[in-house]
């Protein structure tokens, strides 16, 4: 079992990688050859993904989420996923390099220093903590994908203005479905993200006795939900559009991301599980 | 070899001048085909665009040759300007590959333009109308289809705009996401407008409006494309209520101005706004670009597009070439298996009338028994001698021999035997 671990966690990497270079290779060429057989590729890669993180949760005794390594793998997964799903759902194939280059970052990272840690402290083994955890990392995979759609969107803004006519213009969807894309995500991360703290808030006590709300994840979570919060409003009640809310989405993923490293190799918070 | 023969007066050969004096409407063409058919062609194809004006045909008469046709055509017209260097000639396998290449759109003067497909099948249907096409000219037809539909499904010859006004339809649904819900305004009744217009219109626009200082024609187009029109005085009043304002007119200064745009964006609360200024001199100030959520684009920018879309077009010809290769064969395949048949059987005659002429002069040297006899023995003698000849013969066609070399072997044949009668008379 530990060996079928660590094949798969020397694997996904690759896997991720090869998954790349095929979207890649077809948005910097054009030709449409592995329209379908990349879409074959990434959902093996999600496969095998899901298989990775059974093993873990049945052989370590607790689902992958106890440390920030473990946290990465699952973020990884749960973000190509939701571009799967998306690209299912819009048929939209062109922008799969831009986010599955996420899930490599996350998925390398997690592969080089994850370690299997079969004892976890006994509040990491609550019911709420899983979901609680759950709704967090969708919420951040939708608050990524709302991003690198947003920082698409300001790409392709960009090169039209300035007449540039090169592989973002020949590429990329319009910019309203971009537009559109991050402002979804950014709604379902949003959600996802309220389930999250609502949850936290209500664990919390019983969990840490010495929790603060001044601590710096709890701060970077909020700042993060607010910003969202608030473009999301503003976009519905039609006071900003376009670049201000994509803006505000990517400042948002920026934060959030800032405040996860901070969090977990900087500081001291009760939020660091390892 | 087949005889085929083509004339082409097309934008590589000749001006305008002599392209335009040389076009052909569809009544011309009949009258053509009728008097062609007259005196040059059993079979044949008139095609005549704003491009080229072309004949292909089988002639009646083994002799006639393409300055014949030449000069058929100088007398046709009567046109004591066009030169024979106006003219460019094909025979043989070189007129189909010329017709492949005309209908897979590589020789258009706008590289990839699939108009000429559509123009090249109605040519076909005007000649099967007049009974102008046989078996031949049909098999030609099929195979001209068959590669026009090849290049535009397996390359990228046709795709892209390649016309100013064409490129800022695609400039547009680069920035909206479903044009059917938008609103367009058209600035300038002329050519240009008109030819923007109808592009919006075919990629089904929402609304469309124009505008001209005279109001009356733009009520005539707008009569013909079956949209609104709005006085040119009261224009810019309206100009909010436009996701895509085209300006196309002969005005010597610009008649949009950035405070104009600036009023319209706060009206729009600042929706996206695409401005085309495909006026030379230009009507809109071009520093609206700066105005957040404003798209100007002139017809320098447009033509970037253009030009890009044309070198990815050119890029596609070698590809093209191939398809055209493949299919040339397959037809010069098709064609020579009509005289493959022929041979075996022309082959078989000689012989046969050689054993029958011997027998029958020394058949009284047998008795009558055995005469039976003989002729059976000839016969089979004759049968293992051609057996292989046959064999070879049908093999020429199966088995991954070039059009050209079956043409060559059996020629040789033919040559050897002395059986070298014409019987594609016949088949022609």
């Amino acid at each position: 079992m530990s060996y079928t671990i660590t094949i798969l966690n020397v694997l996904l990497p690759l896997l991720y990688i090869g998954t790349f270079g095929i979207y890649a290779y077809d948005f910097w060429k054009g030709e449409k050859r592995f329209t379908n057989s990349k879409r074959v590729l990434l959902f093996l890669t999600l496969l095998f993904h899901v298989v990775y993180l059974l093993v873990r949760t049945i052989f370590l005794s607790h689902p992958p989420i106890t440390n920030v390594f473990e946290i990465f793998t699952v973020l990884a997964f749960s973000i190509s996923f939701s571009y799967f799903i998306l690209e299912l759902v819009t048929d939209i194939r062109g922008t799969g390099p831009f986010i599955i280059i996420i899930s490599i970052i996350f998925q390398v990272i997690s592969s080089l220093f994850i370690n299997d840690i079969t004892f976890v402290k006994e509040i990491l083994r609550s019911n709420l903590l899983g979901v609680h955890v759950f709704s967090a990392l969708v919420g951040y995979s939708g608050i990524t994908i709302s991003a690198v759609y947003g920082f698409l969107y300001l790409t392709l803004y960009k090169d039209i203005k300035l007449n540039k006519f090169g592989l973002i213009f020949n590429r990329l969807p319009n910019l309203e479905v971009l537009e559109t894309l991050s402002y979804y995500s950014a709604v379902i991360g949003f959600i996802l993200l309220t389930m999250a703290i609502v949850i936290g808030i209500i664990w919390l006590p019983k969990a840490f006795p010495n929790y603060s709300y001044t601590d710096p994840k709890l701060i970077g979570t909020f700042t993060v939900w607010a910003l969202y919060g608030i473009g999301i409003l503003s976009k519905t009640f039609g006071k900003w559009r376009g670049k201000k809310v994509v803006f505000l989405s990517i400042i948002g993923f920026v934060i959030a991301i800032l405040s996860t490293m901070f969090t977990n190799f900087l500081s001291s918070s009760f939020h660091s599980f390892y | 070899m087949m005889n085929i023969l083509a004339v082409s007066i097309n934008h590589h050969t000749a001006p305008v001048e002599l392209r335009e004096a040389f076009h052909l409407n569809s009544d011309e063409i009949k009258n053509l085909i009728h008097r062609v058919k007259e005196e040059l062609f059993s079979e044949g194809l008139i095609i005549s665009t704003c491009n080229r004006t072309e004949l292909y045909g089988i002639p009646k008469d083994q002799k006639l040759d393409v300055l014949d046709i030449q000069n058929f055509i100088f007398k046709y017209k009567n046109n004591k300007e066009v030169k024979p260097e106006n003219f460019q000639t094909f025979a043989s396998s070189e007129a189909i590959k010329h017709l492949f290449k005309v209908i897979s759109g590589i020789d258009s003067l706008l590289i990839g333009d699939n108009q000429i497909y559509h123009q090249v099948k109605e040519a076909f249907q005007t000649s099967e109308e007049m009974q102008f096409a046989g078996v031949l000219m049909k098999r030609i037809f099929d195979a001209a289809t068959k590669t026009g539909k090849r290049a535009i499904s397996e390359t990228e010859i046709s795709e892209g705009a390649v016309t100013v006004s064409y490129a800022a339809v695609q400039l547009i649904e680069k920035i909206f996401s479903s044009i059917s819900k938008k609103s367009a305004l058209i600035i300038g009744a002329g050519e240009s407008g008109e030819l923007a217009a109808k592009h919006l219109k075919d990629r089904g626009i929402g609304r469309l409006v124009i505008t001209n200082r005279t109001l009356e024609r733009a009520e005539k187009i707008a009569r013909e494309l079956d949209f609104e029109t709005l006085p040119f005085n009261t224009f810019k009043e309206k100009m909010h209520e436009f996701d895509i304002i085209l300006s196309a007119t002969s005005a010597d200064e610009l008649i949009i101005t950035k405070e104009d745009i600036r009023n319209t964006m706060k009206e729009r609360n600042h929706t996206s706004l695409v401005l085309m200024d495909i006026a030379i001199p230009r009507d809109i100030d071009p520093s609206v670009k700066e105005i957040d959520y404003v798209f100007y684009h002139d017809i320098d920018s447009l033509n970037i597009i253009v030009e890009q879309n044309l070198s990815k077009r050119k890029f596609e010809i070698p590809r093209i070439e191939k398809i055209i290769d493949e299919e040339i064969d397959t037809f010069i395949g098709w064609y020579n298996s009509l005289e493959v048949a022929p041979t075996i059987k022309d082959l078989r005659d000689y012989f046969e009338n050689i054993r029958a002429e011997e027998v029958g002069k020394n058949k009284n040297r047998f008795s009558t028994e055995d005469q039976e006899k003989v002729e059976i023995i000839t016969k089979r003698i004759i049968n293992k001698i051609l057996h292989q000849p046959t064999v070879g013969l049908k093999k020429i066609n199966d088995f991954g021999t070039t059009p050209e070399e079956t043409a060559v072997k059996v020629n040789v044949l033919r040559d050897i035997f002395g059986i070298n009668h014409n019987n594609k008379e016949e088949k022609e």
